[in-house]
């Protein structure tokens, strides 16, 4: 199979989404999968099943059609009975990213879409590093992008390409590309969905699909800081970016508390619902510093190592 | 409260209101802002308003301030006004008293009159702007200070110069001006429209009608004004002096101030009365008369009434003074105790006395046998000189001006009597008993010689010489101001005039309780024919037969006439012994010394009559405070008299003219009325056919409110800005 080589422009998106030395300090890390996961491929993370590697797992009783290869006769001499010697098994890890990229997800200085975008840049380049079947998928109702299967570091500029390139428009329907998500992808693995939650949709319904496939789910929420302490006064025709909604309000200090503290709760029902369902919750705002983020944030909440 | 414009602020309401509700119901135009989701805006919005309770009255709290100020810009163009009286008109024509009773002190140690002219001073501030004013000041007569103008300094400034005078409050004449300019108003008015009209139109010929006079009549007095009663009135109150009940406190409504010719042209409902002054306790002097003895004529009886017309009771001293000195000896200075005057309310109005007789003592006692309100304090004195007496009451009080009263006296005279008869019979029978009454001289001539006697014998100093002129069967009208016994002849004066004879009838009536007829017995008189007198109406009968006066008396000023309408020598009466009684009466009333007195005195206003020496070329008049004032004779020299009428202050007046003696006359004017002393406000006049209620000058009358409103308003919108900040501040 003849080597992917990355052009100029492949190149270009890549250094939009992530520096030359972040990158080399992501190298170093892996991402972690909390559960032990099984897949078709071989790879390098040990599997559940028993396999052929060189590493010991357990005895078991032959029964008839093992394999006799496998008998361990030793055991046999010494006690008369067939047991089944059993190896462990080295399989790939498969990293998916779900992208919000409503255009919700345009807000923000640095935007919530390219903070996501990094972030899923990031994974996706760990993943590759560690010999990982990264796949993305970025989802609006307009648009529905995935690149899948990636595996290998010389993938990155193609999964960069792919991040930069892919458009910010667009409403949210979580739910819905969850289900496509979880239809189309019935590997195991680690998920990270990374959204801003603004969808008048609901959250739980699509983390309902994901958690039906028993994935090793992340919720990454992104909201930039003006939403989360909106600066705003006077008269205001507040409209939707997404559904051209519109809201008008009469700004008050009143009004502003009670919109903090309805981010407050929407963030903590976000977590609250994660908790009670194994999901691994995440909040990061847009002024924080992305390379803090996954080297430090990340780390403590054990995505990566 | 009332609105002067409130249709205009009704349909200002009518498009207003519906705009801003239209307004608030388009609501502001919005700034459009783009943001990732409205869920949550959408979300805490609802929540702000389940959590309210009050929520729809807060989101509408903007609404109702706007339709408050809207509310309070719309009842400012309403004009409202407070104390709303009338409205007032364009043509204002303002009448300030400033008569003698304006010039109490009230609580503040300020004349009554500042008071009033401060009143119309706010009156003139708060004029509307199109109005204009004329002021008429008035007491004994009526003054225009100031014609129609819309100069508000210039009417300001006017009223404050108003001096004080010490006149009697005589309200006629100034209505008669203020009525007459608001008719020449009118007129002028007409003239205008007819002109621009191009047309001959029947108003501008300038007649104004009724109640075309558009004035509206602004009154600043305390309300206290001197009846203006008929000739009649006055007379026969003069006459009634027996009588013990005073007209005037059982009358049961206010007399009108106003002449009855004049009552018709002005409209009771165009003035408006503002009450000025608080005060009620005063003690007047409001009667005084000097006479001489005829019997004795070194001996003078000084009579002064005082009356108390405060409501409480007070005792202090009357003192009598000759030139300026207290006399010494006991009699000089009396103790008078006086009562509680009498209730304002119904003793309001009284007529006043219009000369120097006496009132008749009132009636009304206090509970108890309590001292009355109305005392007589007589006065004897031995004084063969001249000179000017002076009785003072010494309790000070509100009112100065009537706590003292003077009377210049003459030297006593020897008493003459003229008898015009051309036949002996009846010379004797007057001439006779005349040495024995204190007649000095009694002189007898015939018609003829009386006819040609020269002035300066018949009469002196603007008088009759003589004290009583006796006339038999004999009309004249040689009748210099004096006495006249008219014995079956007549004067030649308007009104009276001889009907016809009577004969053999009886008499059947007599005023016993009149002077003239004291101890005259009428009833067995008998008189043959008599001639029907047609008299004024003002003449009092003393004696009438079936349907006619036969012995009548007649007073006007200066004179006084007993006529007996019958020859004596066709009656018994000259053989009786009642001729001698009646004549004693006729010679101790009539020329009692009172008269030549009263001569010297006037009130206040009064016109005084001066006789010019011969040689004299001009007159200083020395007038109580102290100025002096010269007046060229001219004419008047060679007319032997002239008259002087600046006598608007009490005191004494002292003439001096230029001639070779450098012969004096004084003369004194006093107060002596009762409508001036009785100093506590009226709260009511009757002006033309309806009583007009008084409204107390320091009210302010529609009293602008708009200015409130207008400021309301404004902090109204404050509010609202205030609100509106608050809502949005971050």
């Amino acid at each position: 199979m003849p080597e992917l080589v990355p052009t100029a422009d492949q190149n270009a998106g890549t250094e939009r989404l992530l520096d030359p030395d972040f990158m080399r300090r992501l190298e170093q890390l892996e991402i972690v999968s909390r559960k032990i996961h099984a897949s078709r491929q071989k790879g390098e993370r040990r599997s559940k099943r028993k396999g052929e590697s060189a590493e010991f797992a357990d005895y078991r009783n032959y029964v008839v059609g093992d394999d006799i290869r496998h008998i361990d006769w030793n055991v046999y001499a010494r006690l008369e009975k067939l047991f089944l010697k059993l190896f462990l098994e080295e399989e790939e890890l498969h990293v998916s990213v779900l992208i919000d990229v409503s255009a919700s997800m345009e807000n923000g200085t640095p935007s919530k879409a390219l903070y996501a975008k990094r972030v899923a840049a990031a994974m996706a380049y760990i993943g590759l590093c560690n010999h990982d079947r990264v796949n993305l998928y970025a989802y609006s109702d307009r648009t529905t992008g995935r690149m899948t299967g990636l595996r290998g570091r010389r993938m990155t500029a193609q999964a960069m390409k792919f991040l930069d390139e892919i458009p910010v428009e667009g409403g949210s329907r979580f739910s819905s590309a969850a289900r496509q998500f979880a239809l189309r992808h019935s590997q195991k693995g680690v998920v990270l969905v990374v959204s801003d939650f603004l969808d008048k949709g609901g959250f739980d319904e699509g983390l309902r699909y994901l958690l039906g496939r028993h994935m090793d789910i992340y919720v990454l929420q992104v909201l930039s800081p003006e939403e989360m302490s909106p600066v705003m006064t006077g008269d205001l025709k507040l409209v939707d970016c997404e559904d051209e909604e519109i809201a008008e309000v009469t700004i008050s200090r009143a009004l502003i508390d009670k919109y903090k503290a309805n981010v407050q709760g929407h963030c903590d029902s976000l977590r609250a619902y994660c908790h009670q369902r194994g999901i691994s919750y995440l909040f990061a705002t847009t002024d924080q510093p992305f390379e803090a983020l996954v080297l430090t944030y990340l780390r403590q909440r054990g995505l990566v190592r | 409260m009332k609105f002067l414009s409130w249709q205009t602020a009704a349909l200002a309401g009518a498009i207003a209101i519906p705009l801003l509700l239209l307004l608030y119901f388009l609501k502001l135009r919005r700034i459009e802002r783009t943001i990732s989701s409205t869920l949550l805006w959408k979300k805490a919005i609802q929540d702000l308003q389940v959590n309210s309770p009050f929520q729809r009255l807060r989101k509408n709290l903007l609404l109702f301030l706007q339709l408050l100020v809207l509310g309070a810009v719309l009842f400012a163009l309403a004009s409202p006004v407070a104390n709303f009286d009338r409205v007032i008109g364009r043509n204002i024509v303002m009448l300030i008293d400033h008569s003698g009773s304006m010039n109490a002190i009230e609580a503040d140690a300020k004349p009554r009159l500042d008071h009033a002219k401060r009143a119309a001073v706010e009156f003139v501030r708060d004029m509307p702007k199109d109005a204009r004013a004329m002021v008429i000041s008035f007491s004994d007569r009526a003054n225009v200070v100031c014609s129609f103008t819309d100069d508000t300094r210039r009417l300001r400034e006017l009223i404050n110069a108003i001096p004080p005078t010490d006149g009697v409050s005589r309200i006629g004449e100034a209505l008669q001006l203020a009525a007459a300019q608001g008719a020449g108003t009118e007129a002028r008015r007409h003239e205008d429209e007819g002109d621009q009209g191009g047309s001959t139109n029947e108003a501008s010929a300038g007649i104004p009608s009724a109640d075309a006079a558009a004035i509206d009549i602004e009154l600043f007095s305390d309300g206290r004004i001197v009846v203006e009663g008929t000739e009649a009135s006055r007379h026969e109150d003069e006459g009634d002096q027996g009588g013990s009940t005073n007209k005037g406190d059982n009358a049961p409504s206010p007399p009108s101030y106003v002449p009855q010719s004049l009552r018709a042209s002005v409209p009771s409902s165009q003035v408006r009365y503002y009450r000025v002054g608080e005060t009620a306790d005063n003690v007047g002097i409001v009667g005084l008369d000097v006479r001489r003895d005829f019997e004795k004529p070194g001996f003078l009886s000084i009579f002064v009434q005082v009356e108390n017309f405060g409501s409480s009771p007070v005792t202090s001293d009357v003192t009598l003074s000759l030139d300026g000195k207290l006399l010494a000896g006991g009699g000089a200075v009396q103790e008078v105790a006086l009562g509680a005057g009498e209730n304002v309310e119904t003793s309001k109005n009284r007529k006043v006395e219009t000369g120097g007789s006496p009132r008749p003592a009132p009636s009304t006692k206090g509970e108890g046998g309590a001292a009355a309100s109305l005392q007589n304090v007589l006065f004897e004195l031995e004084h063969n000189e001249g000179g000017v007496v002076t009785v003072r009451w010494e309790w000070p009080d509100a009112l100065e001006m009537d706590n003292s009263v003077s009377a210049p006296i003459e030297p006593p005279k020897p008493m003459r009597v003229l008898i015009v008869t051309d036949r002996p019979l009846v010379e004797f029978f007057i001439h006779r008993p005349m040495a024995d009454f204190g007649v000095q001289q009694a002189e007898a001539v015939s018609t003829k010689i009386y006819e040609s006697m020269a002035d300066a014998k018949l009469s002196a100093e603007g008088r009759c010489a003589y004290d009583v002129v006796f006339i038999d069967n004999h009309d004249t009208d040689r009748l210099p101001p004096g006495n006249y016994v008219f014995l079956g002849g007549l004067p030649k004066i308007e009104g009276v005039s001889r009907g016809e004879e009577i004969v053999g009838k009886p008499l059947v009536y007599g005023r016993e309780g009149h002077p003239l007829l004291r101890a005259v017995s009428y009833e067995s008189l008998f008189v043959g024919k008599w001639r029907r007198l047609k008299l004024p109406a003002y003449a009092m009968p003393l004696i009438e037969g079936e349907d006619s006066a036969v012995v009548a008396m007649l007073s006007d000023p200066g004179h006084r006439y007993v006529l007996l309408s019958f020859d004596l020598l066709e009656s018994d009466f000259p053989y009786r012994p009642s001729f001698p009684m009646f004549l004693q009466n006729v010679i101790g009333y009539l020329a009692g010394g009172g008269v030549a007195e009263a001569g010297r005195m006037a009130l206040p206003g009064d016109t005084v009559k001066l006789t010019v020496p011969s040689g004299a070329e001009k007159v200083t008049v020395k007038r109580p405070d102290g100025g002096e004032e010269v007046v060229e004779l001219g004419d008047r020299a060679s007319s032997g008299s002239m008259a002087y009428s600046l006598t608007r202050d009490v005191g004494i007046y002292q003439a001096t003219f230029d001639d070779a003696k450098k012969s004096t006359q004084s003369f004194a004017v006093n107060s002596l009325s009762a409508a001036e002393s009785r100093i506590a406000p009226n709260k009511e006049l009757a002006l033309g056919s309806q009583r007009v209620e008084s409204m107390e000058a320091a009210k302010k009358v529609n009293e602008s409110l708009w200015p409130y409103a207008a400021a309301g308003a404004l902090v109204l919108v404050l509010l609202e800005w205030w609100v509106y900040n608050r809502r949005v501040m971050i």
